[in-house]
């Protein structure tokens, strides 16, 4: 059954599928470890959702932590910021565009250290496969 | 009958084609992505020939594009409605002077024939690209990297002088001292500013046999490291190395399984040396810490310079030669190179290997004078390349990917090599050639002001009434 996304149920089920996988785990091994490996992914309001939505994901050593929806698009608690317009979100989740190529062709702004993100480019896509593996009842 | 045809065929002496008379590998490179169609394919018989085609070309309002043996992969060798100059047959080899150590060529002499015409006189030209098969003229119009050039720069560096055609039709001879802004905007230049046809080459004397030692690493930084120590001992001539997948089996990767692969890397050192004379192994190898030492092989020279051609055959009985070739090779800061080129490797499939491999090259940043080859900052550099054949049918598929790859080694502080598969916007050009690229705008203007020269690639702004389509 779809979860609506922006939801707690929602936000629970990504924690849970980041934790069952093993892409995630061997690819985001050395995510965190040394430097504050949670994310916030920041899904800005357009025409296809007019409410901003964020999602903070808190990422250690190829684990999470847990993840919830919060008000703060600039929640300290976060190392890194991974932000842009739903409709580009919705295509990568979609898996109609790569989070690569959403990411360095600068569709997806990057908060935080630059090149610490481009040295786990595995850790990334795997957070975003796990998202994607998610059946989502998106924003009419 | 083509209206201009007789006029062109009397304005030469080569022979003149009509699109009816090509065969399909005037319509493309070796990439196989882009086909485009000229008007006329022209074989000039030397530079009067080049300097008359030029000429027609304004006259006319027609593009022209050099050609030689077409390795390139972008929109380079090819042309849309103008004139395709074959420059292979410009395929003399002149004097060797043995004193000088120089040799003069025609732009369309192959490297492989001037190689074995300077075996007898034991002389070689400095850097010799890993394919022989490229023509002297399109290698340094491109730069010309090899397993040398970390020794001795591009190709394009072991030039002593050329003579060029500009796009405003004169012929010049022109050298790193005499128009050095001419010289040094054809060397690398891409066929922009002007037709290089005639060069003398430095050349180099050359020992009769080589020894390769064929050492295997299973830790990349363990190889940077040593391929370092080995460019600064100065006891090896050349130095080629691979990154090599050892397959792993299937994982996912963004949801999808996939064959992946740990990568290990082969890194030969070779040194010439003449017999009763031989290398001293352990001198040679010492302070080195590969994985493994694998294989120690004594070849003639001639024999290592050809080293590739079995490989090349391969590909070619097994048809990976007709794929796509959409290669995509950088140079990459020695600072980055190694989180770049795991980030790359990390998602490349063993299955490269089919057709196609992963080249490394250690390089020292400060051999090259070339102004239009451009490199990162930094004393020591790596050049880094996915080499893979593609056929055509998954293309659609891998197209990002590689696109993806390519930006990734941009992120990384990577400078494009540019015989590869290129798709930059005009702002990507731009951040290529940096300061350069207004400099190379006054080139243009300067040297072609009709812009008529290999239109397509570098994105100059046109002229007015410049050649863009069939009248």
């Amino acid at each position: 059954m779809a979860i609506p996304f922006g939801s707690v149920a929602w936000a629970e089920a990504l924690s849970a599928e980041i934790n069952c996988s093993s892409e995630y785990r061997n690819a985001a091994a050395r995510w965190g470890d040394g430097f504050n490996g949670n994310v916030l992914l920041v899904f800005d309001a357009d025409t296809a959702m007019p409410r901003r939505a964020v999602l903070f994901v808190e990422l250690a050593r190829g684990a999470c932590g847990g993840a919830s929806f919060v008000d703060d698009p600039s929640d300290a608690r976060a190392g890194f910021a991974l932000r842009g317009p739903f409709s580009v979100w919705k295509d990568i989740l979609d898996r109609k565009t790569l989070a690569a190529t959403a990411i360095l062709t600068g569709r997806l702004k990057i908060e935080g250290d630059r090149m610490t993100l481009l040295k786990h480019t595995a850790a990334h896509r795997a957070l975003i496969a796990c998202a994607a593996a998610i059946e989502t009842d998106y924003p009419a | 009958m083509d209206p201009l045809y007789a006029p062109l065929a009397a304005a030469v002496e080569g022979v003149v084609s009509t699109p009816d008379q090509l065969t399909a590998e005037h319509l493309t490179n070796y990439g196989r992505i882009f086909h485009w169609t000229p008007r006329f394919v022209v074989r000039p018989r030397s530079a009067a020939d080049v300097v008359a085609l030029v000429g027609f070309a304004r006259t006319h309002r027609l593009s022209l594009t050099t050609r030689g043996m077409a390795h390139s992969q972008s929109q380079l060798a090819i042309n849309r409605d103008g004139i395709l100059v074959d420059m292979t047959s410009m395929d003399g080899i002149g004097a060797v002077d043995t004193q000088a150590l120089t040799v003069d060529v025609e732009a369309g002499v192959v490297w492989r024939d001037l190689v074995h015409h300077l075996k007898r006189f034991d002389l070689v030209p400095r850097v010799l690209t890993n394919n022989l098969g490229v023509t002297v003229g399109g290698t340094l119009a491109m730069a010309g990297i090899g397993v040398a050039s970390f020794k001795h720069g591009s190709q394009g560096d072991n030039v002593v002088e050329m003579d060029v055609v500009t796009g405003d039709g004169k012929i010049s001879t022109c050298s790193p001292s005499a128009s050095p802004e001419l010289f040094w905007g054809a060397i690398a230049g891409l066929g922009a500013f002007g037709v290089i046809t005639r060069a003398r080459l430095q050349l180099r004397r050359m020992k009769a046999m080589t020894r390769t030692y064929y050492l295997l690493y299973d830790d990349l930084r363990v190889f940077l490291d040593d391929a370092r120590m080995a460019m600064d001992s100065g006891r090896f001539d050349h130095l080629e190395s691979w990154g090599a997948p050892c397959a792993q089996g299937t994982r996912p990767v963004g949801g999808v399984r996939q064959v992946f692969a740990k990568w290990l890397y082969p890194f030969h050192l070779t040194v010439e040396y003449d017999p009763g004379d031989e290398p001293d192994d352990a001198a040679l190898l010492a302070g080195l810490t590969p994985y493994d030492n694998v294989y120690t092989d004594d070849a003639p020279t001639m024999d290592f310079l050809e080293r590739m051609v079995p490989v090349f055959e391969l590909w070619k009985k097994a048809g990976t030669w007709e794929f796509m070739h959409p290669w995509v090779e950088c140079i990459l800061p020695w600072e980055t190179a190694a989180d770049c080129i795991e980030q790359v490797l990390q998602d490349t499939p063993p299955g490269i290997q089919v057709g196609g491999h992963v080249l490394l090259w250690p390089a020292k940043g400060a051999t090259s004078r070339s102004r239009n080859f451009m490199r990162p900052e930094g004393e020591n550099l790596v050049g880094f390349g996915l080499l893979p054949a593609v056929p055509q049918k998954f293309w659609d598929d891998v197209k990002e990917r590689f696109a993806n790859v390519s930006r990734l080694m941009l992120a990384f502080g990577a400078k494009r090599y540019l015989s590869g598969w290129i798709d930059f916007t005009p702002d990507d050009w731009k951040e290529h050639f940096g300061a350069r690229w207004d400099e190379l705008t006054v080139l243009k203007r300067r040297f072609d002001p009709d812009g008529v020269l290999n239109p397509g690639f570098l994105p100059f702004e046109a002229p007015r009434g410049a050649p863009a389509s069939r009248p």
